[in-house]
């Protein structure tokens, strides 16, 4: 029975196909309100969908001078560990389906394997868009990801467990979003640091090297990466929901809270310019990092008080 | 043995393909981590022989063949091709047609400004800016369209004149459009000059001081950004600029900002050139009789394109095709301004720069490279020809 559970956990939910279907549908309206935003018409629905499988049937260019194994396999990583990720994560408002003490880090670490495959990708190959892509990919990966985690052990300071599903319990009492808004605020902006979103799309800045670590992939390897983002999205929407905007209880309020984050996230997509990566490491570590320690001092003098 | 420290020299090839190009160029761009320490151009990729084919058309076809040297100022080349003919045929131009020559030449710059902000603002990563004055855009495509029947190389010119005239439905459709842009332009004003990430991107960028800028030969916005008050319409009015002035916009600061603002500011300078000449249209024809022939001589024909000083040097042998022209465009000027400016800057700032003088490679590309690295015979017959363009877009040179 155990293997049945876990297969269907792996195979078609949380993770698997429905975290695939969700993740095509997030983007698509990501794309959709961007282009709202913008003055223009956007993608139809099945865009994304289509985009996948279009990629999916393309040949697969392997190009000379790289390791072929590192090029064919860093994607396959890249997906397996953004997909395992969602294991841990209170996805449609449903208990995880798997959990322990220390599963936030897990979660995060998993979701990081990501960024770094693409880094590595970009790495592998001799092109010098690739290269400085993956170098951006990387420099960035180092700036947001201590303020990142740090916002995220934020909840988990308040609700005193590092068990995803823990925090989560305990944020659907607690709004943490009012007792900790610049936690939420770094929250938010790291996870679009993480999804290289504009404005912190430096590593794939198109003017300027062209796609970044991904320019030598075509096919396959893009395809599975695309997707890897896509999930990424959605288990950072979801964490950020499930632990600042009062929890995910149900599918419902699971839809309304991450769809709503996402219309946050694609606003300040529209009206920030891009940053250059020497601005994006100074803005994480001389603003993000100190703002985060911040709220961690008060939260635990808070703590104090209250004991 | 003492270790010998070398220092990897990096380059990244930005085109003839680059999304950051709309047309192909090529930048060699030598790098040390992200800083740029050497930039090297090269353009001739769309070279086509205009200035050739120009020798075997007559003068009246030549006009519609200098107006495809640019999409974006295609009016402006007519003009400075038309006034040049015109000078030496001794032809007089009424004064209407005139009027209606500056008037076109006005809002196409409105156009071309327009079209520039949404391009800086893609190469900073700022796509709103880009959807929004694109969109704008469109208000001043649609009075061209309806002022001389297409949004692109629209042909207002003829020689002896102008082919379209201004009726009162036309001149209110005109003062509308304006109107609303005047509006959106306050707004992007604001934009480019409060938003902190855009200006993040543009203070301080890029820096050519005036004597840069003299030096270096920029011409246009650029020159004007550097604090060079130089515009031929103030120097040396043509068609009807004497009769309605333009100021002059200038900028001391010089960096990437200051060339925004400027463009931004010489947008409501056009505006206000707009009304002014609906306001006072003279009456009367709109083309004078032009002869088939034009006699004898030579001449220089200069005006200022929406990027700066055109340069058309016309030469007759008393038949009706020219017997040389040679055409200069402003952003040949400006582009070793380019390659001087982006060493010491972040390889993010490469495409700004760039953008900053507003290129336009395909209406520069003149001459043919010859050989660069060898001897250059004076003349070379077809199969050394030859055999050197295939040596040089074999690709790599053995």
């Amino acid at each position: 029975m155990d293997t049945v559970r876990n297969l269907f956990a792996l195979v078609l939910f949380p993770s698997g196909l429905f975290l695939l279907a969700a993740s095509l549908a997030y983007e698509w309206v990501d794309r959709k309100l961007l282009a709202q935003f913008q003055n223009r018409i956007g993608p139809r629905w099945f865009q994304p969908f289509a985009d996948v499988v279009k990629l999916l049937s393309k040949e697969e260019v392997v190009p000379r001078g790289v390791d072929r194994t590192l090029f064919l396999g860093l994607p396959i990583v890249g997906l397996a560990a953004a997909l395992t990720a969602a294991l841990y994560v209170p996805l449609a408002g449903l208990a995880p389906s798997f959990s322990f003490s220390g599963d936030l880090i897990v979660a995060i670490y998993l979701l990081s394997v990501l960024t770094l495959c693409m880094g590595l990708a970009g790495s592998n190959t001799i092109g010098r868009f690739s290269l400085v892509g993956a170098t951006r990919t990387l420099t960035q990966l180092f700036s947001y990801e201590a303020p990142f985690l740090l916002a995220l052990l934020g909840p988990a300071l308040a609700a005193g467990t590092w068990r995803i599903s823990d925090i989560s319990l305990y944020a659907r009492d607690h709004w943490l979003i009012l007792t900790q808004p610049i936690g939420f605020i770094v929250a938010v902006i790291g996870l679009m640091g993480k999804l290289e979103l504009p404005p912190f799309d430096a590593p794939e800045a198109e003017t300027e090297i062209v796609a970044g670590a991904l320019t030598e992939y075509s096919g396959r390897g893009l395809a599975l990466f695309r997707l890897g983002k896509g999930v990424e999205m959605v288990i950072g929407l979801t964490l950020v929901a499930a632990f600042f905007l009062g929890g995910v209880a149900t599918p419902l309020l699971f839809l309304v809270k991450t769809l709503g984050l996402l219309l946050v996230v694609a606003g300040l997509q529209a009206v920030l310019a891009r940053l250059r990566i020497d601005q994006t490491v100074g803005l994480w570590w001389r603003y993000g990092t100190l703002l985060v320690f911040v709220q961690w001092l008060l939260i635990v003098l808070l703590r104090e008080v209250r004991l | 043995m003492e270790p010998r420290i070398e220092v990897e020299r990096f380059t990244i090839p930005m085109g003839p393909q680059h999304p950051a190009l709309k047309e192909p160029g090529r930048f060699r761009i030598t790098v040390e981590g992200e800083i740029v320490t050497q930039a090297v151009v090269r353009l001739g990729y769309a070279h086509r022989g205009i200035e050739k084919a120009a020798e075997s058309r007559n003068w009246i076809r030549n006009q519609y063949l200098f107006e495809r040297i640019c999409g974006i100022c295609s009016h402006i080349h007519a003009t400075a091709y038309c006034l040049g003919v015109e000078r030496l045929a001794g032809v007089e131009v009424p004064p209407r047609a005139q009027v209606i020559r500056v008037l076109v030449a006005e809002l196409e710059r409105i156009h071309s400004h327009l079209l520039w902000l949404g391009v800086a603002g893609h190469e900073a990563g700022f796509d709103t800016l880009f959807m929004y004055s694109w969109r704008d855009r469109e208000a001043i495509m649609d009075v061209l369209e309806a002022l001389t029947g297409n949004r692109v190389n629209y042909s207002a010119n003829v020689l002896g004149g102008v082919k379209c005239d201004v009726d009162d439905a036309l001149r209110d459709a005109i003062l509308k459009a304006v109107d609303v842009l005047e509006k959106r332009t306050h707004h992007y004003l604001k934009v480019v000059t409060t938003d902190a990430l855009f200006l993040q991107r543009t203070r301080g960028i890029g820096v050519m001081t005036r004597s840069q800028a003299e030096v270096l030969g920029a011409v246009g916005p650029t020159a004007r950004a550097s604090g060079v008050a130089r515009d031929v319409r103030v120097e040396a009015p043509y068609a009807a600029y004497s009769s309605f002035p333009v100021q002059i916009v200038v900028d001391a600061r010089g960096d990437l900002e200051a060339r925004v603002v400027v463009r931004m500011r010489e947008l409501f300078e056009c505006y206000r050139l707009v009304r002014e000449i609906l306001d006072h249209l003279p009456t009367g024809e709109v083309r004078g009789r032009m002869p088939r022939r034009v006699p004898e001589g030579e001449t220089v024909s200069r005006v200022e394109a929406p990027r700066g000083e055109l340069f058309y040097f016309l030469k007759s042998n008393g038949s009706d095709t020219p017997e040389r022209v040679r055409v200069r465009t402003p952003t040949i000027c400006n582009m070793t301004s380019v390659v001087r400016l982006v060493v010491g800057h972040q390889l993010a700032d490469v495409p700004m720069i760039l953008a900053g003088i507003d290129p336009c490679f395909s209406c520069n590309d003149r001459v043919i490279d010859v050989d660069r690295v060898g001897r250059s015979p004076e003349q070379w017959t077809w199969e050394q020809l030859r055999a050197h363009g295939v040596d040089t877009y074999h690709g790599h040179r053995p």
